[in-house]
């Protein structure tokens, strides 16, 4: 171990020092070395003569090109000694003194792994030139320092965090509310600058509401606030907001947009389900957890390692989404990883770890090790399905005897396939071990081939691998000869082996196992032929135990619990032992899925997994359940793979904490995979990324920019901040206060910096001064104008026109599919990461697949096409409208002011009014048929299916209405759509199988609903009609064919929630012709789920044929044209 | 003292010009120019803007390219060009037995598969190809077949991501998202990107012409041309609420509400929310325009044929006219060109869909005098095998299995050299040997066609600047005029 530290350490140091100041740290590097390696006399003249006219020439023109300064193919460069000892990904390519082992020498010699220069190979003289200057010591002519930055490790974030006391202020002390004051103002002192005047009580409200709850206050709100003549009344204001859920809301978006949230897997085989079961549980956790001002270190600590850090809190398990709910990558272990890396990394601390994954980071000191130390706990965890509800609150009692049955069968089949699998491993065992010498023809990247039952599976080989090696390290005796001769150069194989049998020979039984050894006493011709040997004894020894198991069961005997010889015993335990490499892991199937045949066995494992999952999503009583993380059983020592390819391993790291925080001597984790070490050390208070970089964030999200403006990465990259200070004092100020964020909003929100107006300073030539000095306002002069997020904006204009839906928590629903139904926060929307609904990438979303710190902000005109023409805009300014044109005794200048009131929460100016009247006195009328709530439930449309259709595809809406019937357009048939039509009555499929007419309902709210349905197919010719019943949630409701004749259905319950769709579906039943048909649906609302907020009797019911109508072709009225445009005016758009 | 610019905030950090929108408005008179308007989606450095502030303006890229639009066919699925533009008479020697070269792909295959399609010389050139592109081949004088392309692994996933976005995992831009980025767009009364695909989605969706970490204002906007009316095209193109003259009355009102606003503040945003209005009102007409190919003559629209490929064709060209920078024509939802089974006839007519029109707007181009500087792409994700697809039977399948390690792409037109063969493949078509080309080399000519140095066209993001081509590529000189 000492001596790997050592090594370690050097290699750390010599990359820092060289990759940044070469001159004289590359001094200390060679020291570093030479006291460790070779003796290394300063260079004379003759050496460098030497060097200069053969080394260094040799060196650039053979392998500068791809080894320079402009490229470092394999993380080497060769244009400095510090760079060539510490080599390309983890290996040095020189050590000076020891030509024979420098991998710079076995590549030129194309002996070794490489065989470099790719093209030209070196002759004879070459390769004698660098053997020589090798054996020299390397001697390199000390050169000077090229104008690089200080040395990394001093760069300012890795520093420890000093609280200095807040700066004394000369110009007006009592400006400072709160401590941030006295920062901000010494730094506008210092550039003779001055704040804002405080921002009226208006825009106070509205500022502090949307900062902290991304929702606007109501008009009542506002005077309330306006008129209070308490001092007190803001910070009132402030402790009300932050005790509200709107606010855990609002704040759990933010974090979402770091840990990368979605509610599906995104690309993924059609055998696993899409939709995650669990990320509505760990939004509502982090919500929950901003809400309760959950300490910030425990915050992160159960996000990373609730199984172990919390193991008995149920709901704690919640937390570990952040682990688990990102991108799946099509189940590739190593992608899955890195993602989890680089969200910890960026999320928790500001380091980018992701470069690192193929060679030391260019900028920041994390050597590739840190990343595999990394990859290591990650790789050493599994996932686990588990419930995270209270244990008093798992559902009713048939739902958890159903889900127990739909387990217990999973476990069935999996222990079957367990068996059938580790089985078909070992009697290959031979090939397997033949594959050994050629381990790279079988890279460990799941599914890039389909792989057969009779394939040999690279799980397995590289299991074998690591199984080998273990046994290696413990000197098993039963591998001794293995490793012995695997030991033998390929070419010397012949000539040596009989020396290694004759050693073999003298070795006693305590070092090899005679059993092998018996078979050793001829020495094999090949490594091959070792192979075969060891294959044909364990196939000996699997063919023992499985008739001393068949005799048992003929003989009515108990089983056997070994071979009755010690040695064979030994031998069975490597094919069966608990650590055997023949195992399949018992864990969840998402780790495993590379143990089973592509198509056959794995699709048919996934159906029992399936059943599972959607029994949880199908009952609308199932509790929360979590998907957390669990360390594996038998822990994997994680190796460098050079240039990030799993095919070429290098040596292996200790798992551990970076060094670049926890110092050259970071101690090896010692508990399992070693995750809650992991957290325990972003959270410990010695380390000074986590807080900085957690205040900094709040900071941003208050004012737009973080002091450090580059929230997620805190690496040299980013300069040292002018509020230094200020980010230190908020850092230490959020350790001491028990890591409350709530502590740090206060701090920020009640300061007089945040509460300045956004105008600038009243005296023009100030603000003339400021504008021209610090345009950028980074000195904070005046508050920051804030534009609405995707989020705010369709909140809010929810709220002003009264229909938002403050449910907290539960499943996420799409936003706007299925007509108005949903009206809940934007954050309970559906997130299918792999197609993101047009309107939020329009409007910036963070882009699921990643870690996003800062959004975007674009103006677009796809956002104003959005806000004019979309139904979803015009709904609320009808609703707005509704309501303030009922307004009683009102005049419409008063009805202007209250509508003033609901929209900016301020009376119109004057000129507004004057313009407000005049364009509703001019505006265009046109009648406007309003349709009602049961109407709005069905759509009318088109889709795709085939013979087994578990739903309809492409759902697209006919888009002609004729008055009675909705199809494809004036002309009918239509060129495109054909003959696909829906009436009140029934309707005609399209001409093929991809124009299914499709009459859709849409449930508006969650509960149980029953369905009556009569359909009838009259023609007694052609071949009649194919008809469906799909539900969103539950699959093929029914099926059935008509042809001349009827079917009546009644389901009397069925669950639905918010959004969900029912389809009843009619396509062409082998050709079409004499298609038309009639179709009744009855559907009534018989109960909304108990205890849910939108309870209450059973009332309504809708008719396909009572309720079938035109499009809502009404024009705006008048009062809704107003509506919108202040709907859509910058005012209602941006916050001052 | 202040803290510096955070780089990724730069639009142009590869030197190009800004153009100052105020000044910009300022100079016409009437509010907007035809050629874009600067700035529309700026945010420029206003304070509390909280993002990088990129718009869709014209830029200068670093050097005067050749090209300066792109469009892009795409064959789904892996077309095989073995039986397209890479022949290989050797095939017919080994018939019913295994080539001497037979690599691992995705699934087993058996024997020597030689190609049932013949293949003729065209052009000056000579250069030979298939009978399934016939039509197209007519244009080989103008055309660079690049016919040793690698990728990395035989998958469509990773190989769509890695064509389209120059990394097989990660969620990285598309080259149409770093084009709009690198070049803006010249008309900003459409979408700068668009992808047209028709009937659904090609597998990966909408990732396939994604911005990745670059700001949504440069992603690929998805259009199905088999809709005809326009609103199915865009979405919320027209208003089902309102008409022409009721949005305008609105949209004055709303300006004189923003105008008396903006006074309080100077703020950019404001103004660039303004003029978006403006745009979209304007966009509602534009779009339908562009879109209705129903305006072409007759005889252009017999030039290109019917249906829907021919359509997607045809507005590609009209879109491409109006300044649209990057267009993607996928040839269907799913991966149509993913023949494993029965390759000869669906092959035959998956080429038969798409080679009128794609030497209708080779042609069509060039009589406009377009083709000089349109850069017109073919390609799928990956090849096809010489050998035959054998079923888990055992049986011949009659298709190819997915090949990575060897396979055609094509250019022509925006500076490319026509009538050029770069590269070969071994002599079954299994393996590129000379001149192997990395996806990463075609995205550096790509660029370097467009003006740009593939190595400086980057984008700061998690701590480093990232470019479409890693650290890889190589501009392939031999294709350039």
């Amino acid at each position: 171990m000492g001596i790997r530290w050592t090594r370690y350490s050097v290699v750390l140091i010599s990359m820092m020092l060289c990759q940044s100041a070469p001159a004289q740290p590359e001094k200390q590097a060679e020291k570093t070395v030479t006291a460790d390696s070779a003796p290394d006399a300063a260079p004379d003249a003759a050496a460098i003569e030497f060097f200069e006219t053969s080394v260094r020439p040799l060196l650039i023109s053979a392998c500068g090109d791809c080894h320079g300064a402009k490229k470092q193919w394999g993380g080497l460069r060769v244009d400095s000694r510090g760079a060539l000892l510490k080599g390309g990904d983890t290996e040095p390519a020189v050590v000076p003194g020891k030509p024979e082992e420098s991998l710079l020498m076995t590549s030129v010699r194309r002996i070794g792994d490489y065989d470099m220069p790719p093209e030209n190979p070196l002759n004879a003289n070459q390769i004698a030139i660098l053997e020589r200057w090798i054996a020299m010591g390397a001697p390199w002519p000390v050169e000077t320092a090229h104008g690089e930055t200080g040395n990394p490790e001093d760069h300012w974030a890795f520093q420890p965090i000093s609280k200095a006391a807040p700066p004394s202020v000369a110009t007006a002390p009592d400006w400072c509310r709160t401590p941030v004051d006295a920062f901000i103002l010494s730094k506008l002192e210092a550039a003779q600058l001055s704040p804002s005047p405080p921002a009226d009580r208006r825009t106070l409200i509205r500022r502090v509401f949307y900062t902290l709850t991304g929702l606007p206050p109501s008009p009542e709100e506002v005077e309330e606030f306006v008129q209070d003549a308490d001092p007190l009344a803001y910070e009132k204001l402030v402790n009300r907001l932050l005790e509200s859920p709107q606010y855990g809301e609002h704040w759990a978006r933010h974090w979402l947009d770091l840990a990368r949230y979605a509610d599906t897997k995104g690309y993924m085989f059609g055998w696993e389900p899409n939709r995650f079961l669990h990320s509505a549980t760990y939004r509502d956790w982090v919500v929950k957890a901003f809400q309760q001002d959950l300490p910030y270190d425990e915050f992160l600590l159960l996000q990373i390692a609730a199984d172990q850090a919390a193991p008995d809190d149920a709901v704690a398990q919640g937390a570990m989404g952040f682990l688990t709910i990102g991108r799946r990558f099509l189940g590739n272990d190593h992608d899955i990883i890195d993602d989890r890396i680089d969200v910890v990394g960026r999320t928790t601390m500001g380091l980018t770890f992701g470069c690192a994954r193929c060679h030391d980071h260019k900028y920041d000191p994390i050597p590739i090790t840190d990343y595999y130390s990394l990859y290591g706990v990650f790789g050493n965890s599994t996932e686990e399905l588990v419930p995270s509800s209270p244990p008093t609150e798992r559902g009713s009692e048939a739902f958890r005897a159903e889900l127990e049955k739909r387990v217990a069968q999973l476990d069935e089949k999996f222990q079957e396939y367990r068996n059938k699998i580790s089985d078909r491993m070992r009697d290959r065992i031979t090939d397997y071990l033949i594959a050994q010498s050629s381990l790279e023809s079988y890279p460990d990247i799941p599914f890039s081939q389909i792989i057969a039952e009779n394939d040999l599976f690279p799980v397995y080989l590289h299991r074998l691998d690591s199984f080998l090696r273990r046994m290696k390290e413990a000197g098993n005796p039963i591998f001794i000869p293995w490793h012995r001769y695997a030991a033998i150069p390929e070419e010397e194989f012949a000539q040596r082996a009989a020396d290694v049998t004759e050693e073999l020979a003298r070795l006693g039984p305590e070092q090899v196992s005679p059993a092998v050894a018996a078979h050793f006493t001829v020495p094999p011709a090949s490594m091959n032929e070792v192979a075969e040997r060891y294959g044909a004894l364990f196939t000996e020894v699997t063919r023992d135990w499985r008739t001393l198991n068949e005799q048992a069961v003929q003989a009515g005997t108990p089983a056997p619990t070994a071979l009755p010889d010690p040695q064979r015993e030994a031998l069975r335990q490597v094919l069966y032992g608990d650590d055997s490499p023949c195992l399949v892991p018992n864990e969840s199937l998402t780790g495993i899925g590379t143990f089973f045949a592509t198509r056959s066995e794995l699709e048919d494992i996934w159906k029992y997994q399936k059943a599972i999952e959607q029994w949880i999503s199908d009952s609308p009583d199932a509790p929360a359940f979590a998907v957390r993380m669990i360390d594996k059983t038998l822990i994997d020592e994680p190796r460098v793979f050079r240039r990030g390819n799993p095919a070429t391993k290098g040596n292996e790291v200790p798992r551990r904490f970076p060094l670049i925080v926890a110092g050259p001597d970071s101690p090896p984790f010692l508990k399992g995979s070693g995750r809650l070490e992991l957290a325990q050390g972003i959270v410990s208070p010695d380390n000074p990324l986590t807080p900085r970089v957690w205040v900094n964030r709040i900071w941003q999200f208050h004012f737009g920019t973080g002091l450090v403006p580059t929230p997620s990465d805190f690496g040299v990259r980013a300069p040292e901040p002018a509020q230094l200070a200020l980010l230190d004092w908020l850092a230490t100020t959020l350790i001491e206060k028990n890591w409350s964020t709530k502590e740090i909003h206060r701090l920020i929100l009640l300061s007089s910096t945040f509460q300045q107006a956004a105008t600038g300073p009243e005296d023009l030539t100030v603000r003339r001064q400021a504008e021209e000095q610090d345009p950028e306002n980074h000195l904070l002069w005046k508050k920051g104008v804030h534009r609405l997020t995707f989020e705010e904006f369709r909140d809010s204009l929810l709220k002003v026109s009264g229909d938002l839906d403050l449910t907290v928590g539960g499943r996420s629903s799409t936003l706007f599919s299925g007509g108005d139904s949903n009206r809940r926060r934007t954050l309970y929307g559906f997130i299918d990461r792999q197609s993101l609904p047009g309107p939020y990438s329009v409007f910036d979303f963070a882009n699921p697949d990643l870690h996003i710190p800062v959004r975007s902000e674009t103006t677009v005109s796809q956002q104003a096409l959005f806000a004019l023409n979309h139904p979803f805009v015009a709904t609320r300014a009808s609703e707005l409208a509704a309501q303030i044109t009922a307004l009683q005794n009102a005049t419409p200048a008063e009805q202007i002011q209250m509508l003033f009131r609901r929209i900016f929460q301020r009376p119109p100016t004057p000129r507004q009014l004057e313009m407000s009247l005049q364009f509703l006195e001019g505006a265009e009328t046109q009648a406007q048929p309003q349709l009602t709530p049961e109407q709005l439930a069905w759509q009318y449309g088109t889709g795709a299916i085939n013979d087994d259709a578990k739903a309809v595809l492409n759902f697209q809406p006919l888009p002609y209405f004729t008055g009675s019937s909705w199809q494809g357009g004036a002309s009918f048939p239509d060129p495109t759509l054909g003959w696909a039509q829906l009436t009140a009555a029934g309707g005609h499929p399209g001409n093929d199988h991809n124009h299914a007419a499709v009459r859709r309902w849409t449930a508006p709210r969650s509960g149980t609903i029953s369905i009556e349905s009569l359909a009838t197919h009259e023609p007694t010719e052609g071949n009649g009609i194919r008809c469906w019943i799909f539900s969103s949630r539950h699959g093929v409701l029914n099926r059935f064919l008509l042809h001349h004749s009827s079917q009546k259905i009644s389901l009397p319950s069925l669950a639905v929630e918010t959004g969900d769709t029912l389809d009843f579906v009619v396509d062409i039943h082998g050709s079409l012709g004499f298609d038309q048909y009639l179709w009744n649906v009855a559907i009534q609302d018989v109960g909304a789920l108990a205890g849910t907020a939108e309870g209450g009797p059973a009332e309504k019911e809708w008719d396909s044929t009572r309720d079938f109508v035109g499009p809502a072709t009404g024009m705006l009225t008048p009062w809704q044209q107003l509506v919108q445009v202040l709907l859509l005016s910058n005012e209602f758009l941006f916050v001052d | 003292m202040f803290p510096p610019q955070i780089p990724g905030n730069s639009p142009f950090p590869f030197g190009g010009r800004v153009v100052d929108r105020r000044s910009m408005l300022q100079r016409s008179a009437m509010g907007m120019g035809t050629i874009g308007l600067a700035g529309l989606m700026s945010t420029p450095r206003s304070v509390g803007a909280a993002g990088p502030a990129l718009d869709s303006s014209v830029r200068q890229p670093h050097f005067p390219g050749t090209a300066k639009r792109v469009i892009h066919f795409f064959l789904n699925g892996g077309p095989s060009h073995i039986d397209t533009f890479d022949p290989k008479p050797m095939l017919k020697k080994y018939e019913g037995q295994a080539p001497p070269v037979s690599l691992a792909t995705e699934r087993k295959t058996g024997a020597a598969f030689p190609s049932p399609y013949s293949f003729k010389k065209y052009g000056e050139s000579g250069i030979e190809v298939s009978e399934l592109f016939a039509k197209t081949a007519e244009h080989i004088d103008d055309i660079a077949v690049i016919r040793s392309m690698y990728a990395q692994v035989p998958n469509h996933e990773p190989s769509l991501m890695l064509m389209n976005c120059g990394d097989s995992v990660l969620s990285r831009p598309s080259v149409g998202a770093w084009t709009l980025y690198g070049l803006g767009s010249e008309n900003q009364n459409l979408p700068g990107f668009i992808a047209m695909c028709p009937q659904g989605l090609p597998i990966k969706g909408s990732s396939n012409w994604q911005s990745g970490f670059l700001p949504g204002a440069f992603q690929g906007t998805y259009v199905d041309p088999q809709h005809q009316t326009i609103d199915k095209l865009i979405e919320n193109i027209r208003s089902p609420h309102a008409s022409t003259s009721m949005q305008r009355r609105q949209l004055d009102l709303l300006q004189s509400l923003n105008s008396e606003h903006q006074q309080q503040f100077a703020d950019d945003r404001l103004d660039s929310r303004i003029q978006s209005f403006e745009l979209a009102f304007r966009m509602q007409m534009e779009a339908a325009d562009a879109f209705d190919v129903e305006q072409e003559p007759e005889h252009i629209q017999q030039m290109y044929g019917s249906g829907v490929h021919a359509r997607q064709t045809l507005i590609a060209r009209r879109l491409l006219e109006r300044g649209v920078r990057y267009v993607q024509l996928w040839h269907g939802a799913g991966q149509p060109w993913d023949d494993h089974a029965n390759i000869e006839k669906n092959h035959r007519k998956l080429a038969g869909e798409i080679d009128q029109p794609i030497a209708a707007l080779l042609a069509d181009l060039k009589q406009r005098g377009m083709l000089e500087d349109t850069l017109v792409l073919w390609g799928g994700e990956f090849g096809r095998t010489p050998t035959v697809e054998l079923g888990g039977d055992g049986k011949s399948q009659l298709g190819r299995d997915h090949n990575h390690y060897g396979f055609s792409v094509w250019m022509a037109g925006g500076g490319v050299r026509g009538g050029t063969v770069y590269g070969t493949t071994d002599d079954y078509g299994f393996k590129a040997v000379e001149n192997p080309t990395s996806i990463h080399d075609f995205h550096a000519t790509i660029l370097h066609l467009l003006g740009f140095d593939h190595e400086k066209l980057t984008y700061r993001y998690a701590g480093r600047d990232f470019r479409l081509t890693d650290v890889h590529g190589h501009v392939i000189q031999e294709v350039l005029a």
